[in-house]
């Protein structure tokens, strides 16, 4: 059975975030670089399945040079081989430019199971697992919080994140992509053991060209900017009628946050 | 009194089987302590015996921490050193040999013999009372026959002897007082038996594991870690982290089960679950009396976590135990299991990504003070706590010590370069982090000669711990140290303007690891007229529950920093002073929401702070 991860670099959420001149790309010397979060959890039910089911765990990730430490650091935790996609412009990639080239770069291999965070933690568009679902023809679930290789590994068996504190149990057939819900389990950490054996393991490596994929954003983005941040009092002074009725004004025209 | 053949072969082969068990366990217990990593230490000599004599002869220890069940222990320890020339005789005559002439007998038994009788027949019915009526809870839930057993083997030895005193000089051949000889002597026999069974082998071994205890504490073996190793090297290092040194393996061996590690403990005072006497002493022994000697995977894990490396336990144990194993336990789980709680992941991540706990990427105080260049006296080592804001009123003390060494004209500067020493890598079982920041430490300091730092657990690991790995050329202060020395050298003048009702909480780090009480209260009386101390000080002080890389630990079982805040706002005072910068943030949360309404807030100040409040 092949799992593979897929794994994203981000800026800790502590990182401050200063753009450069263009507008377009962050200053990468103020920012301390780690694992996307919720990929950690995918990694680590990737590893579980792996303890299990006498599988192999892949990790991938697709982005600049500085990328390859998480590719490490999941092959310190216990993933086999890795596959790093060398990309310097991912800040600006759409969802479906990364999850083609991510399809294109796993189509040379055929897994069981591909796994990642529900979410990143930066852009947060949440979609590259389930394009690459549809890419590479797979099943696929999101908002997972357990997982379960059942019928002699020809399908899988997952607990879905409904609203107001439901789960859905649904059985789907493998292969499958799934987004995992961030604490569906608690990740490991690099035994020193696992941080030696990473200089052994085999990272394929692909840039963009290799995969001949065009740079198809569907959009382009213009500019990125911090948010503003402005505080504005209004004092409300009337009759008790006369403050509900401005009220209702001010959040239905000027907030528009009722209708 | 006169004894036959048989009586003689009788008394031979009971001796024989006795002693025969005896050295049997001992010796038992030897070949396991022998196989323990490590060796012991015969440095520091005078140390060493000066702590025998302090410890075991005078039971310093004992009465100290629990001054009346302490001292009734005294006496009948005391009472056996008076007994043990009496025992001799006592065996001799069983073989018709008289070493000692009534006259001796009856002058020693007047000065010696009698009123200790009394005395142990006191401390031991006292003890007894204590251990089977009072039962106190360190003690333990389960009684302890062995020990009735032993309270009462005593008792009779005692009587057996005023009886037999009573006749010294009378040459008696009655019956009645073979019995009691045979009494007398069968108790003792049994109670060889009895001691190496028991917790009360404490007798043979407090001596020798009060002369061997390390003399840095705690001393737990460096794990270097060398990234280049091939896969031999890697398995040795990796198999012998969950095996235990001699030292370690002769504690459990010499523990006598009072239960005054875990009375001090802050993770067990704070309503955790960590209980240093069974997890870190009691749970090992039977493993490894069954030959088995990878005993660290028999420490209860999370109570491994809760520990604050405050070394109270240690500091405590009245027969020289180095008690607290949460480095063995951590380092195991850190490096071999990959079990880690994540906020401790991400110390570790943060750590190895930025050189700072907090994966800060800045620091304005690093920009702002001058950078060492050589031609000044001192480093002077910030720490990422004031570095990074970790409680950002810490940093106005920051600015106090500098008043303070421009007021005495001082030299300084820091590095630009200063990384966290991996002290929470360190205490937390991250090796290989602490290694990596090392290194790093070790290569800026290469031109250093001084160094003062404000936080202790940087002074230890700077100074202490990265010397169990590497030779250092330069010498570390605690920055109460050189106030002191400012002080005594008359570089600074100090106004005694301070009236208010000041106490002192000492950080575990500086006295009990660094060994320093006085520099600290030195610089606080010369400026304070109304000093008292806080109810446990000194060596005996209580951590302030950020140790051991607590302060970054979420959530613990229990409230550990809130006994210590709790005495210090029991003990009126208006304002407490501290030389760490954790104690000085965490005392500024725990304070806080345990004063009383109607009471004004108790001031949180660094010695820094308080010595350039009255600079004159």
């Amino acid at each position: 059975m092949k799992i593979c991860v897929l794994i994203k670099q981000v800026a800790s959420e502590d990182s401050p975030l200063l753009l450069n001149e263009d507008k377009l790309t962050l200053k990468t010397d103020s920012i301390n670089f780690v694992s996307n979060e919720p990929d950690t959890y995918a990694l680590e039910e990737a590893l579980q399945l792996k303890e299990k089911n006498d599988a192999t765990v892949t990790v991938c990730t697709l982005g600049p040079e500085s990328s390859r430490q998480v590719l490490k650091d999941a092959l310190a935790k216990g993933a086999d081989n890795g596959i790093f996609i060398s990309d310097d412009g991912i800040d600006t990639s759409s969802p479906l430019s990364i999850a083609k080239t991510i399809s294109a770069a796993l189509s040379n291999d055929t897994y069981d199971l591909i796994l990642s965070g529900l979410q990143s933690n930066d852009i947060g568009f949440s979609q590259v697992g389930l394009l690459v679902a549809e890419y590479l023809n797979t099943s696929h679930a999101s908002l997972v919080m357990g997982t379960e290789i059942i019928n002699d590994k020809s399908d899988i068996k997952v607990k879905l994140e409904l609203e107001n504190g439901w789960f859905q149990w649904s059985e789907l057939s493998l292969p499958s992509s799934l987004t995992i819900q961030s604490g569906i389990n608690s990740p490991r950490y690099a035994t020193l053991k696992g941080i030696m054996s990473v200089k052994n393991k085999e990272v394929k490596e692909y840039t963009k060209n290799d995969l001949a994929i065009s740079e198809d954003n569907g959009y382009s983005v213009v500019e990125k900017f911090t948010p503003l941040k402005s505080k504005e009092t209004t004092t409300i002074q009337g009759s008790a009628d006369e403050i509900s009725n401005q009220l209702v004004d001010v959040l239905k025209n000027k907030l528009r946050i009722v209708s | 009194m006169t004894f036959n053949t048989i009586e003689q072969i009788a008394l031979f082969a009971m001796l024989l089987l006795s002693i025969g068990s005896f050295s049997y366990e001992i010796f038992k217990r030897f070949v396991i302590v022998s196989k323990g990593t490590g060796s012991f230490e015969f440095d520091s000599l005078g140390i060493r015996i000066k702590r025998v004599i302090v410890e075991f002869v005078l039971q310093k220890k004992v009465i100290s921490q629990r001054f009346w069940p302490g001292l009734m222990h005294a006496f009948v320890f005391w009472g056996f050193m008076f007994f043990s020339i009496i025992t001799l005789d006592h065996f001799s005559i069983g073989f018709n040999f008289h070493p000692l002439s009534d006259n001796f007998k009856f002058f020693y038994g007047i000065l010696f013999g009698v009123p200790w009788a009394i005395f142990v027949l006191i401390g031991i019915t006292s003890l007894a009372y204590r251990r089977f009526i009072t039962r106190p809870k360190y003690l333990g839930d389960k009684i302890s026959y062995t020990s009735g057993f032993v309270a009462l083997f005593i008792s009779v030895l005692m009587i057996t002897y005023i009886i037999d005193f009573a006749y010294v000089g009378h040459n008696s051949t009655s019956l009645a007082m073979k019995i009691n000889w045979w009494i007398h002597a069968v108790l003792i026999l049994g109670f060889l038996i009895l001691i190496p069974r028991s917790k009360h082998l404490h007798l043979v071994l407090s001596p020798i594991n009060i002369f061997f205890k390390p003399i840095l504490s705690p001393s737990h073996k460096p794990v270097p870690i060398d990234m280049e190793a091939d896969e031999e090297e890697l398995e040795n290092l990796l198999g012998s982290l969950d095996k235990l040194s001699k030292n370690q393996t002769l504690d459990i061996f010499s523990c006598v089960e009072c239960g005054r590690c875990t009375e001090v403990c802050p993770a067990h005072r704070g309503g955790g679950t960590l209980d240093p006497k069974n997890h870190f002493i009691l749970n090992l022994k039977d493993h490894l009396l069954s030959n088995q000697l990878d005993a660290v995977n028999k420490i209860d894990v999370d109570a491994g976590w809760e520990c604050t490396t405050c070394q109270a336990c240690s500091e405590v144990c009245p027969v020289g135990n180095e008690v607290e194993k949460s480095d063995e336990i951590r380092n195991m789980q850190v490096l071999v299991e990959g079990n880690v709680p994540q906020e401790y992941q991400k110390i570790f991540n943060n750590l190895q990504n930025t050189g700072n706990p907090d994966g800060a990427m800045s620091s304005d105080l690093t920009n702002e003070l001058p950078a060492f260049d050589g031609s000044q006296e001192y480093v002077l080592w910030l720490c990422c706590f004031a570095k990074y804001k970790m409680d950002p009123k810490f940093t106005s003390s920051v600015y106090s010590l500098i008043k303070i060494l421009d007021s005495a004209k001082a030299t300084y500067g820091i590095l630009k370069k200063e990384q966290c020493t991996g002290e929470p890598a360190n205490r937390l079982g991250d090796k290989l982090t602490y290694n990596m920041l090392m290194q790093a430490n070790l290569e800026e300091l290469k031109d250093v000669q001084k160094i003062i730092t404000m936080c202790p657990h940087c002074s230890v690991n700077l100074g202490i711990e990265y010397a169990k790995y590497a030779k250092i050329d330069y010498e570390v202060y605690h920055h109460t140290q050189i106030i002191e020395q400012f002080i005594n050298n008359g570089n600074i003048k100090v106004n005694k303007n301070n009236a208010e009702k000041v106490t002192f909480h000492d950080p575990c780090n500086l006295s009990r690891m660094m060994g320093e009480v006085e520099a600290p209260r030195t610089a606080v009386k010369s400026c304070c007229s109304n000093f008292s101390e806080l109810e446990e000080n000194g060596k005996n002080t209580l951590c302030c529950g950020a140790g051991g890389g607590l302060w970054w630990k979420k959530e613990t079982g229990g409230k550990t920093h809130l006994p210590r805040a709790q005495q210090v706002v029991d003990s009126g005072a208006e304002t407490v002073v501290t030389g760490c910068n954790f104690c000085f943030g965490m005392m500024n949360q725990g304070l806080g929401p345990l004063l009383p309404e109607d009471k004004a807030p108790i001031k949180v100040k660094d010695v820094a702070d308080i010595v350039a409040e009255n600079l004159q």
